[in-house]
């Protein structure tokens, strides 16, 4: 009887794996010399992916409220979702870096939390969510230049490339956007001196067009 | 009888009519009085229908948008990956990860369209419990085909659920705005999805059971880029 059982399991399990598909394929020997990165530089960097995109999720939250109809500043709107998108290009650029570099072979799957919530979802006015992006953006900064002295102060490799990317593409344009948003910021307060609601209203009619 | 029958059209009558004018009430009142009246209070808003009713569920679908958009970005990325180095598969679900990230903001935008507002925190039990569970996206190709397809019909039956509550012609429910945008934002490009993805388990699962199981996913994986 037993023995009947075990022919039974032997003739089921050839049956499974002939329909077995191959899915998976052999282990690779790939050499690992030309992958160069070293931690915490590879941490700081992974990190800073979930970071763009928690910045795109706090852009989207201010996209969303100057949409209401109670609201109605689209040009603040059009100008937020965009932030939005750009902030997560950025994360898309940082995970294309670090492919590039021969990392990101595993523990992928946890890279970015599932759901990143915006904590503010309201704003007194535009002024004020310029304010907040500016301060927003001046963290980010701060943070690139945390993930660059990661790589850069490290006895065991100094990664130049990183770092030149870093400076060039990242803080580059951190210092660009940090300017744009201040000057949007101080015109608009300078509009709204006298005239609080008309200054607004114009300031978004020019956002509109500014597309 | 005739009597009671007259005052009730009558008295309903004025309601209804009392509803359509709000706002212009409003106004009336608000530029009489010398008290400023702020504007929020005003009783002039984009909403009509039944949108008061309906906007949870379309605050989660946003949400479930987003978070399928970041799990197709990790997808892409495992692909992307030196050893994986499958360029057609990372196009794909790139791709998928970047519509649904610029369906979700769509979606923003026509809640608010209709007077509603966005909230970020609304989320089926469904996704909640999703969470309970490891998560895994790095996936064989096969495998993640077979994910992609079972995200997508989710998606899909869900924009059914809203369609569903929209056309209910349940007082609060009915709303043939929602249910027709429904409609041709999403139910049609889903189905599509769904039939262009079944189709490639089909393919592969077919490619993957002859003799040459690595040539075939190359060979598929070249077909993707080119898609
Ligand atoms: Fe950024």
């Amino acid at each position: 009887m037993k023995l009947i059982c075990v022919a039974i399991l032997f003739v089921s399990a050839i049956g499974l794996t002939s329909a077995e598909l191959q899915c998976s394929q052999k282990e690779l020997k790939i050499p690992k010399g030309w992958i160069d990165m070293v931690n915490p530089c590879v941490e700081s960097m992974r990190n800073q992916i979930e970071e763009e995109l928690k910045a795109s999720m706090r852009y989207m939250a201010m996209g969303a409220y100057f949409s209401q109809d109670t609201i109605n500043r689209p040009g603040f709107a059009e100008m937020f979702f965009k932030s939005a998108s750009e902030e997560r290009e950025h994360a898309i650029k940082l995970i294309h870096y670090l492919l590039m570099r021969g990392e990101l072979t595993n523990n992928v799957s946890k890279l970015i939390k599932r759901n990143l919530i915006p904590s503010t979802t309201s704003w007194a006015n535009g002024v004020s969510a310029l304010k907040d992006a500016l301060e927003l953006e001046t963290s980010v900064t701060k943070k690139i230049r945390k993930v660059i002295q990661k790589c850069e102060d490290n006895e065991k490799f100094n990664d130049y490339h990183l770092v030149d990317y870093l400076t060039g593409e990242f803080l580059e344009e951190q210092y660009k956007g940090q300017r744009e948003i201040a000057g949007q910021i101080s015109t608009l307060e300078k509009l709204m001196e006298k005239h609080g609601a008309l200054g607004e209203w114009l300031f978004d009619k020019k956002l509109q067009g500014a597309e | 009888m005739k009597a009671i029958i007259c005052i009730s059209v009558l008295f309903f009558a004025t309601l209804a009519l009392a509803a359509e004018d709000y706002c212009y009430k409003d106004v009336v009142e608000a530029c009489k009085t010398t008290t400023k009246k702020s504007v929020t209070a005003l009783n002039c808003t984009a909403k009509y229908g039944a949108i008061d009713n309906l906007q949870s569920k379309l605050q989660r679908y946003v949400n479930h948008h987003f978070i399928r958009s970041f799990e197709y970005l990790l997808m892409a990325t495992h692909f992307a990956n030196y050893e994986k180095n499958r360029e057609g598969f990372e196009k794909l679900f790139r791709g998928f990860s970047d519509n649904k990230w610029h369906e979700a903001i769509e979606l923003i935008k026509y809640i608010t369209k209709r007077g509603g507002e966005m909230n970020f925190n609304e989320l089926s039990e469904g996704i909640r419990d999703e969470d309970k569970e490891e998560q895994d996206f790095e996936l064989l190709e096969l495998s993640s085909v077979a994910k992609a397809l079972d995200i997508e019909k989710k998606l899909a039956l869900e924009a059914f659920q809203i369609h569903e509550d929209a056309s209910r012609k349940m007082n609060g429910f009915h709303d043939p705005e929602v249910s027709s945008h429904i409609e041709h934002e999403f139910v049609h490009k889903q189905r599509d999805i769904v039939r262009k993805l079944a189709g490639y388990t089909t393919d592969l699962s077919e490619l993957l059971n002859g003799p040459d199981a690595s040539l075939s996913l190359y060979l598929f994986d070249e077909y993707l880029q080119k898609q």
